[in-house]
């Protein structure tokens, strides 16, 4: 009997040391540290379309630190951010990591390296730096540009008699050119805003024809003023359009990712704001509605006087956590992941519009050689300024102006008390 | 009340085995367990509870400890104040916050929503029981769903209810306005739990079927000999004669509400339209995941867990009486 309660004992202690050891164990696996190997996070190496991508990075890597043993984990996208969040709360995680801009970069910066001094050389040929930078410092070395084109179905067009040579320069012009694109059957914007990023997208993508360039940049810059009539104007043509029955019926409930897009892709809606890079963007679309068919215009004007620029950030890019053992190193793996043959690959294979300015996009068709000419004059999409307090608020917000059960005023009044909080 | 007199005689051994089987267990280990103490010696006595260490153990050091470190994380702050203590903020911005205020009132909504959740099992199982023409069938096919993952019968469920899905092309063709099932803040939540309910009912009707098996068949004969109409026979003959079953799926179906309708919430609405079907546990998930606020989320957590600790404790008290122990 004495036995049977010691080879209990035994066996308790036992399983007990046993769990917590496997415990320890997968913690220490994970979060990488040593300088012989680097961990890295993302969401995208596990598409079989940036293979290529991965493959050139890591060559171009292999040739400054032949001793680095790379490890790339692709997360979940839907994951991403929880499981990077419950990595950063231990203090413990990848080395480098995978960020969209704006907002989700820089609610996290407490936990990466300032990159500057690192980057310097890589500053002129990249754009789309500033979706990765907070208070002057920049945290992750741009991949890809994501912005807001307005994609337009040139076969719907001369189905309506419009020319699809000139598109609508002007709102009052853009919403006669509606009324003839009802006429003909199809409605004039493909909109989901099921997961309230619709109104994410109309603020950037008009943004540029509503607001004077005095305010677009004060927004850009922090010094917000929800009161402004044309700041209002944004969330009034919003709600007119929805009136006016422009939208697809349903846009509640219809999923942007990828139920929108599928409409404009069959023709059942003229005209989509959609990405420049990874989904819903130039390479989707031509697949469906053939380059010739499609094109991409810019805002037409609502407030006279405004110039319509396209509205861009740095898409995603690859930050260094704080607590990897040696940041150089880091660092260099992210030079790595953003050096030109890397980019290029990854502009050709994954449908992109890379970071890198230098790369030739022109055989990707008229509509994505017309995103990369406007780069040049493009600013920074109101949107991304915002936190995600306030976009997840907007989200509900935009759809609480579609179904009329909130005043414009109320909402622009919510959403500063937002802002200004965040 | 001769039915009332005659039910415990007959029940304890088949309910032990369907319904009660933790507490029945539970009452033998505890009859059982004295005996061996007084005869045996020392080393008998601290066998069982070395036996019953590693589960203890278990329990308390991934469940309890890691409960206690995340009550405790609701006390400090998130971004800037990370790791400073805040006191109660966390928990009066919950408060402060419609969304959460609409998460919780949600879990209301469910509550509310539970006897039609009952009811349509206890109705079906009712039908399958009594053999109506083709019994056999809907026996299977009602379990069918149950087997679906919630991801899944969700995104069929998105296609059926787009705005330009079959069920509008439906309501259509027999000359009704379309609805946006999934777009309309007053509809969409009901919407939900319907379709959580179709999804979870096989499980429910199971156990009612198995709680029919018990039902003494000659109390319906004598019902139907005395002229009772089907209503009637449903209120006095197997309404009374399921209670414990009834109290058990109500139990379980209640826990399935409150904490398995995160896919389906996920997949069909993402909490919308208009913030309308936030449910606790995804406020949760956003706040953590989306807004980067794990501190607000852990105050969220551990509100979910007082309310279901509170939940929790009045359904066993209502198994208890209906299984009509103490």
């Amino acid at each position: 009997m004495k036995q049977r309660a010691l080879w209990s004992a035994v066996l308790v202690v036992g399983l007990a040391t046993a769990g917590c050891g496997s415990a320890s164990d997968t913690g220490s696996s994970s979060s990488g540290g040593s300088t012989d190997k680097l961990v890295v996070w993302d969401w995208k190496s596990g598409e079989p379309s940036a293979g290529p991508y991965i493959e050139k990075a890591k060559a171009d890597f292999a040739k400054k630190h032949p001793d680095v043993t790379l490890e790339f984990v692709a997360q979940p996208f839907d994951q991403y951010y929880t499981l990077l969040g419950a990595a950063i709360q231990s203090g413990k995680g990848p080395d480098v990591m995978l960020f969209n801009g704006g907002g989700q970069i820089r609610d996290r910066v407490d936990a990466l390296v300032p990159l500057d001094e690192y980057v310097a050389e890589d500053k002129q040929r990249l754009a789309g730096w500033d979706a990765f930078a907070k208070d002057g410092k920049t945290y992750a070395g741009p991949v890809t540009l994501q912005g807001h084109p307005i994609y337009y179905n040139k076969a719907l067009y001369e189905k309506a008699g419009l020319d699809p040579a000139s598109p609508a320069t002007t709102w009052d012009k853009f919403l006669a050119d509606c009324a003839a694109i009802a006429k003909a059957g199809a409605k004039c914007f493909a909109l989901g805003n099921k997961e309230g990023a619709g109104i994410q997208f109309w603020m950037s993508a008009l943004g540029s024809a509503i607001l004077t360039a005095q305010e677009y940049d004060d927004w850009i810059a922090g010094k917000r003023d929800w009161n402004s009539p044309n700041v209002k104007r944004i969330f009034q043509l919003w709600k007119e359009a929805g009136d006016a029955g422009l939208n697809n019926e349903g846009a509640n409930s219809t999923a942007m990712f990828n139920d929108a897009f599928a409409l404009f892709q069959s023709a059942k809606a003229a005209h989509v704001i959609g990405l420049m890079s990874d989904v819903g963007h130039w390479k989707d679309f031509n697949e469906f509605l053939t380059p010739d068919k499609l094109g991409v215009m810019s805002a037409p004007v609502v407030t006279a006087g405004t110039t319509p620029s396209l509205a861009y950030d740095g898409g995603i890019g690859y930050a260094v956590a704080k607590w990897t053992k040696d940041p150089k190193v880091a660092a260099d793996l992210v030079r790595s992941l953003t050096s030109t043959d890397a980019l290029n690959a990854f502009y050709a294979d994954a449908g992109a519009i890379a970071s890198d300015t230098t790369i030739d996009v022109s055989q990707a068709g008229p509509a994505a050689a017309t995103i990369v000419s406007q780069l040049k004059n493009g600013k920074p999409a109101l949107h991304v300024a915002l936190s995600s307090k306030t976009l997840d608020l907007m989200g509900r917000i935009a759809q609480q102006l579609l179904s009329g059960s909130i005043s414009v005023d109320e909402a622009v009044k919510q959403l500063g008390a937002s802002d200004q909080a965040g | 009340m001769p039915i009332g007199n005659a039910q415990p005689s007959v029940r304890p051994v088949p309910a032990g085995r369907t319904d009660g089987a933790p507490a029945g267990s539970a009452g033998r280990r505890r009859g059982a367990g004295p005996r061996p103490v007084r005869r045996g010696s020392r080393a008998e006595r601290f066998a069982p509870y070395v036996l019953v260490a590693p589960a203890i153990l278990i329990i308390v050091v991934l469940r309890l400890y890691p409960l206690l470190l995340g009550v405790n994380f609701s006390f400090t702050g998130d971004g800037e104040r990370n790791g400073t203590t805040v006191g109660l903020d966390n928990y009066l911005e919950l408060l402060d916050d419609p969304l959460f205020r609409t998460a919780l009132s949600n879990v209301g909504l469910l509550v509310l929503l539970l006897p039609v959740a009952v009811a349509i099992p206890g109705l079906l199982a009712t039908f399958i029981y009594l053999r109506v023409p083709g019994h056999r069938f809907y026996r299977s096919v009602y379990f069918f769903p149950a087997v679906l993952s919630p991801v899944i019968v969700g995104a069929i469920f998105n296609l059926l209810l787009a705005f330009d899905g079959p069920v509008n092309a439906g309501l259509e063709a027999a000359g009704i306005s379309p609805v946006d099932w999934l777009g309309k803040p007053g509809v969409a939540m009901f919407v939900v739990v319907g379709v959580h309910i179709w999804a979870t009912f096989g499980m429910a009707l199971v156990v009612f079927l198995a709680g029919f098996a018990t039902l003494d068949a000659a109390l319906l004969d004598a019902a139907r000999v005395d002229g009772a109409s089907l209503p009637q026979v449903i209120r006095h003959v197997i309404i009374p004669g399921l209670s414990r079953t009834i109290a058990f799926v109500a139990v379980t179906t209640m826990v399935g509400m409150l904490t398995s309708m995160f896919g389906l919430l996920y997949v069909m609405t993402s909490g919308g339209p208009e913030g309308s079907t936030y449910l606790p546990e995804y406020y949760i998930w956003i706040q953590q995941g989306q807004m980067n606020r794990p501190a607000l989320a852990s105050a969220a957590s551990t509100v979910l867990f007082v309310i279901m600790l509170v939940v929790g404790l009045l359904q066993v008290k209502l198994l208890r009486r209906a299984g009509g122990e103490d």
